[in-house]
């Protein structure tokens, strides 16, 4: 556990000395999510519960896919501030992960500790978003990884509520494990109502985009 | 060091690029009834529906006024006929379908509302209190807030009809 402790401490210094970040991770009061997320990474799902406005604990589940290695880890994330206007909403949220990462691949290096901290930002308004995101996994003999994300949008129209809500948006992301440090991926987000889904296609690694999250 | 002074300057340029958001939160100590008077914003330039236009079946009413008026939807037609009190609540940072679901969600537990409706053009909530029952604004402030957002104004009964 003090390793623990001590891998979280570490990871979010790290963390400090980084950029800032993305995304919608917290709910409203009472409010449970749902979330898939597939990338040229990894295929993670989340669910998690927002038990106040601004706090969010959750389950993950993520197959890294190159190393063939699996984590199951709680996760907490908090809404640290939330920025109001009457165009535009802005939000920091600080996350991390406990839990633990298994090999699963042919060389089978058994399982480890896996924590992970996150840093994610966003700015929006009805038609533009710009938002930015980094990651630091720590999983001892499985490989530490890094990532950093910053994305681009424009919606066409401003839809109405309820109405289907399109945006074109563009990510650009640095994995410092992969071949192909740095990858271009444009995709279409599609939201109505308590759904959203990203499909997009990785450019410089060919790979799907494959979002989805439910809100209920 | 230098990531240091890069994060440092990012939280300064940050904290600079939304300092009106912090007046704009200053202006929420009100006591009863707010009155239009009291709002430091104008509707009328952000979005003009002066001119007549619906979206789908709601009728945004009297858009001519800067105040924004509660939006008719089937439900909260139904529910004022019924007699049910309307409000219209000025909702800061509603950008998109996650907004409206949360306060959706938040608000439509509660008995007092009788029918709800989150405009997203408007950025109003439009609420039908239940005949004989009441919502004060400190609750709303509190129900907006536990949804994730806060509001900027209450209107009631003919401000929100805009009559």
């Amino acid at each position: 556990m003090r390793r623990a402790i001590l891998r979280i401490a570490i990871a979010s210094l790290a963390m400090l000395t980084c950029s800032l970040v993305q995304a919608r991770p917290v709910s409203y009061t009472g409010g449970w999510t749902l979330i898939e997320v597939a990338n040229r990474a990894s295929t993670a799902g989340l669910v998690h519960y927002s038990p106040t406005h601004n706090f969010s604990v959750g389950l993950r589940h993520e197959w890294q896919r190159e190393d063939d290695v699996k984590l199951t880890a709680i996760q907490p994330t908090l809404l640290v501030k939330r920025w109001f206007g009457r165009e535009y909403q802005g939000n920091f949220y600080l996350t991390g992960g406990l839990g633990t990462a298994t090999d699963e691949s042919p060389n089978n290096l058994g399982s480890d500790t896996g924590t992970f901290v996150g840093v994610m930002a966003d700015w929006e308004t009805r038609t533009l978003f710009v938002s930015y995101e980094a990651r630091f996994l720590e999983q001892g003999t499985l490989g530490n990884h890094s990532m950093h994300a910053a994305r681009f949008g424009w919606a066409p129209y401003a839809g109405d509520t309820g109405e289907l809500h399109t945006w074109l948006m563009l990510e650009i992301d640095r994995r410092g494990h992969f071949d192909d440090k740095t990858s271009v991926t444009p995709l279409l987000r599609f939201f109505k109502g308590p759904a959203l889904l990203e499909l997009g296609y990785n450019l410089t690694d060919p790979s799907p985009l494959v979002n989805f999250a439910y809100r209920f | 060091m230098n990531k240091i002074l890069s994060l440092l300057l990012a939280a300064a340029l940050s904290t600079s690029a939304f300092a009106d958001d912090d007046k704009y939160e200053m202006k929420h100590h009100y006591g009863g009834q707010m009155k239009h008077a009291d709002m430091n914003h104008d509707h009328g330039a952000e979005h003009d529906h002066g001119a007549n236009h619906e979206h789908g079946s709601r009728d945004h009413g009297a858009m001519a006024m800067n105040a924004a008026t509660i939006t008719h939807t089937d439900e909260i037609s139904a529910a004022l006929a019924n007699g049910g009190a309307p409000v219209v609540v000025d909702v800061l940072g509603v950008v998109c379908d996650f907004c409206a679901t949360a306060m959706n969600k938040i608000f439509s537990k509660r008995d007092e509302v009788a029918a709800i409706y989150v405009d997203l053009d408007k950025k109003t909530l439009s609420l039908v209190i239940t005949d004989g029952s009441d919502l004060s604004d400190k609750q709303i402030e509190k129900l907006a807030k536990q949804a994730g957002y806060r509001i900027a104004a209450i209107r009631r009964d003919s401000e929100a009809m805009g009559g």
